[in-house]
């Protein structure tokens, strides 16, 4: 049946989704930055992986590079961006704008690199089709993803919760000021929590385009709606972001059986405005 | 009779931190009163709730018999209470008139289609406010740097200028928050003047200050304040002359 | 002569532009990056209107901007009442949203084809259709924004948009309505970007939604950023800058695939260094 199609696509691409949300989440409720490149970063993982697999490296390789790659870029951005403009004491809108130059930076040059057309990874075994009941197909590289996203959540919440740095992360989020005086370091641990992010948004970074091809400016699209799935599961919440950016998808893709694959971003949209006008603070906010 | 100004069992909690519990007093029209206690106790956090920045979690603050609650900032201060800002948050890049024309109420030119179709009505009005302004800077004795820009102005001048912008917004009440501190004693000299000349134009004054010196000369009355709730409340002398409320001020018990 | 006929009247267009985006950005502190899209819709309400017959150049301009003032406020409003960074993901998701309702709402604005021979402008019975009167047309209407811009700068409107910058909670604490200034500014923006949209629609005679993407609002904040914030220098040595570069580059042999995204990469570049190193622009106040 078409809708439980629709759903295990929804499911891939709503796990995927969530990592981003969940990472963006991470950077902005510990630095406060709406860090619009995080979309670069998660396009940047996708073609790195390329480069490296049309060379005849193997894909867990290139994954592996491809990670490291972006976490030392994340941290590279707010240690020398970022960081230096809060040094000045710029305004929000100062380092949002730069963020904006960052991304229009990184997504030109791969696409100058690259060519703006689409790009496809030749790996025959992403497509097989893992389980198949009756008009339901799964694919290698959807399960993959499920998987990967899952271990991604997990992973940064046990990070978040029972690690030192991870704890400070938190401290630092909730009472900036007090971490300042009480020697915590909150630019360190912002580097820390920016090559963190960095890292796992290329997980799905990498995967996503195997399902579904690059292309230079793919990654605004999914930074718009983790955002909306963030603000709607409640700042501050990994699991509100997650799975809030689920729903979306879900949403998104049974919307196809109505209306046309192009207005999906309107259903997106849709979603925000409603959480905006009712419900600002999210689902499942952070107590405060 | 009703009070002037009164709040009722004030809750206020920032995530486990309790920064009001069932905070209740009340000032009395005409006087200076003065708001007292350690670090923490709340007392920035009663400004907030009283100008409508914060909302409590419970209580209520009333202004001569109305109630305040859930109202915008700018309505409470349309309704006759204006606050100054312990760290300043004055408008650097701007000269000091302009600081305190920002505060008068109502000014056409305020929107932007009256700016582009009735430039001279405008124009005309901006002198008015100018003079209004100027008059302002004048009674706080800054007549001679209003043309300077903030920046230039010294710490003492600044603090004045504070209490300007809360004059210019017509409020009776006013909330100043540390006018003293920082303060030499030439200008510690001349806020308090200031101060008790506002007293006696008829303006009710309620005033967190640290320095006991201050406390002294201009209160007629003081509010202890410590955990969130009012602790104790009496004249200078006794406030200041019990050892159990200075054991909690300087005894480092918060 | 007529290449710079051309790039003069372009380059007033996006001066108006410039104002708009330097009231929303640049004085009111709201960070766009759907100026491109309400661009857009005033150039497609015009094309429409002109095409159709149904009204002739100024009355459909004034329905362009009336229209575009309603939609900046709609956008804006909302969003402000919650908190800023709100509106950073209210204005991305509007920028998307209208370049998909540009792109596949064929039936209204021919889709990604856009819409060819819209016909030209006509003042007061005459057709303006040669580069000469063009040119001056857009000048003349790039004068009257500079002269409403610089009015609402001198005004109270202006010293108060001023301090909201600085310290929006003072000014709240001084008794004044911040939403509604910021507001107030959004839908002059509205009415600037949406005369533009007007304009260059009989301009070109032609649009289509690729003028009118998530690009283009990032060109116009090069254009602010560059040019400087806040003042009226600032907002026309931006544009006609940035409007310069495209033909800078020409000099230089890059191959057409990668033209579009060396320009876009040369905006990145900009607004990154000018952040760093000169947030006033050029002939602006510091962001």
């Amino acid at each position: 049946m078409l809708a439980l199609q629709l759903l295990c696509n929804g499911l891939a691409t709503g796990c995927a989704l969530g990592v981003v949300a969940v990472t963006f989440s991470l950077v902005y409720s510990t630095t406060k930055l709406f860090h619009v490149a995080h979309a670069g970063v998660f396009t940047l993982g996708g073609y790195l992986a390329w480069s490296l697999t049309t060379r005849g490296v193997p894909f867990i390789v290139a994954f592996a590079v491809a990670v490291a790659i972006c976490a030392a870029i994340g941290a590279s951005i707010q240690a020398w961006l970022y960081a230096r403009l809060e040094r000045r004491h710029a305004t929000h809108l100062v380092i949002l704008i730069a963020s904006l130059g960052t991304l229009a930076v990184m997504q030109n040059i791969i696409a100058a690199i690259y060519s703006p057309n689409i790009l496809q990874f030749s790996l025959p075994w992403a497509s097989e089709v893992v389980a198949g009941g009756g008009s339901i197909r799964l694919t290698v590289i959807q399960v993959l993803i499920v998987a990967a996203s899952l271990a991604a959540y997990g992973g940064l919440m046990w990070f978040a919760h029972r690690t030192i740095l991870g704890k400070q992360m938190r401290a630092v989020a909730s009472n900036p000021f007090l971490a300042e005086i009480t020697r915590l370091r909150p630019r360190r641990v912002h580097v820390h929590v920016m090559a963190i992010a960095s890292a796992v948004v290329s997980i799905p970074g990498v995967l996503v385009p195997v399902d579904l091809g690059l292309q230079p400016y793919n990654g605004v699209t999914p930074l718009l709606t983790a955002t909306i799935a963030m603000i709607a599961g409640g700042v501050g919440s990994i699991t509100g972001a997650f799975v809030l950016a689920i729903a979306i998808a879900e949403l998104q893709n049974l919307s196809l059986l109505l209306i046309p694959g192009e207005w999906s971003i309107g259903i997106t949209f849709f979603i925000f405005l409603i959480f905006m006008l009712f419900r600002p603070t999210g689902l499942f906010a952070a107590a405060r | 009779m009703s009070e002037y100004l009164s709040a009722t069992g004030l809750e206020v909690s920032f995530g486990g931190l309790r920064a009001l519990q069932d905070c209740s007093f009340t000032v009395e029209r005409g006087r200076i009163t003065c708001l007292v206690g350690p670090n923490g106790a709340g007392k920035t956090t009663i400004f907030n709730v009283i100008t409508g920045f914060l909302r409590p979690d419970s209580g209520t603050v009333s202004f001569q018999g109305t109630s305040l609650d859930g109202m915008k900032p700018q309505a409470i201060v349309a309704a006759g209470i204006a606050r100054t800002f312990q760290n300043l948050r004055l408008f650097v890049d701007l000269t000091a008139l302009d600081n305190v024309i920002v505060a008068l109420p109502a000014q056409t030119g305020e929107e932007p289609l009256a700016a582009i179709f009735r430039p001279l009505h405008v124009a005309q009005a901006q002198t008015k406010r100018r003079e209004e302004a100027m008059r302002v800077l004048d009674h706080v004795g800054l007549a001679a740097r209003a043309h300077d820009h903030v920046r230039n102005l010294s710490y003492g001048e600044q603090k004045l200028l504070t209490v300007a912008r809360g004059l210019a917004t017509g409020a009776e009440l006013l909330l100043l928050d540390e006018p003293a501190s920082g303060l030499s004693a030439a200008a510690l000299d001349q806020i308090m003047a200031l101060l008790r000349r506002l007293q006696s134009e008829g303006k009710t004054l309620l005033v967190v200050e640290h320095n006991t010196r201050v406390v002294q000369q201009i209160a007629d009355e003081v509010l202890f304040l410590h955990q969130g709730h009012l602790m104790a409340r009496g004249t200078p002398e006794q406030i200041i002359s019990d050892p159990a409320l200075a054991d909690i001020y300087f005894g480092g018990a918060i | 002569m007529d290449f710079w006929l051309s790039y003069a009247t372009l380059a007033a267009i996006y001066v108006l532009l410039g104002l708009s985006t330097n009231l929303l950005v640049g004085i009111a502190g709201i960070f766009s990056v759907s100026q491109a899209a309400v661009f857009g819709v005033g150039a497609y309400i015009v094309a429409y209107l002109l095409m159709n017959e149904i009204m002739s150049f100024l009355p459909a301009m004034l329905v362009a901007s009336a229209f575009c003032v309603a939609l900046n406020v709609l956008i804006t409003l909302p969003a402000l009442r919650v908190s800023g960074d709100y509106f950073v993901v209210t204005s991305f998701g509007i920028q998307l949203l209208a370049t998909a309702i540009f792109t596949n709402w064929t039936a209204g604005t021919g889709g990604a084809n856009g819409l060819p021979g819209i016909p030209p402008a006509d003042l007061f019975g005459k057709t303006l259709e040669s580069s000469g009167q063009l040119v001056v047309l857009c000048l003349g209407a790039m004068a009257l924004g500079c002269v409403a811009f610089w009015l609402i700068m001198r005004a109270p409107f202006g010293r108060l948009l001023r301090a909201i910058r600085e310290d929006e909670l003072a000014v709240a604490a001084a008794g004044k309505n911040v939403l509604r200034a910021k507001v107030s500014a959004a839908a002059m923006a509205g009415a600037f970007a949406g005369s533009a949209g007007g304009l260059y629609a009989t301009f070109l005679s032609f649009i289509d939604p690729s003028s009118f993407d998530l690009d283009a609002s990032i060109l116009l904040l090069t254009m602010v950023v560059v040019g400087g914030a806040r003042t009226l220098a600032g907002s026309i040595i931006g544009p006609f800058l940035l409007l310069a570069l495209p033909q800078i580059l020409t000099l230089i042999d890059i191959p057409t695939t990668i033209a579009a995204a060396a320009r876009q990469l040369i905006y990145g570049v900009l607004l990154i260094a000018f952040m760093l190193f000169r947030p006033q622009g050029l002939a602006g106040e510091k962001l």
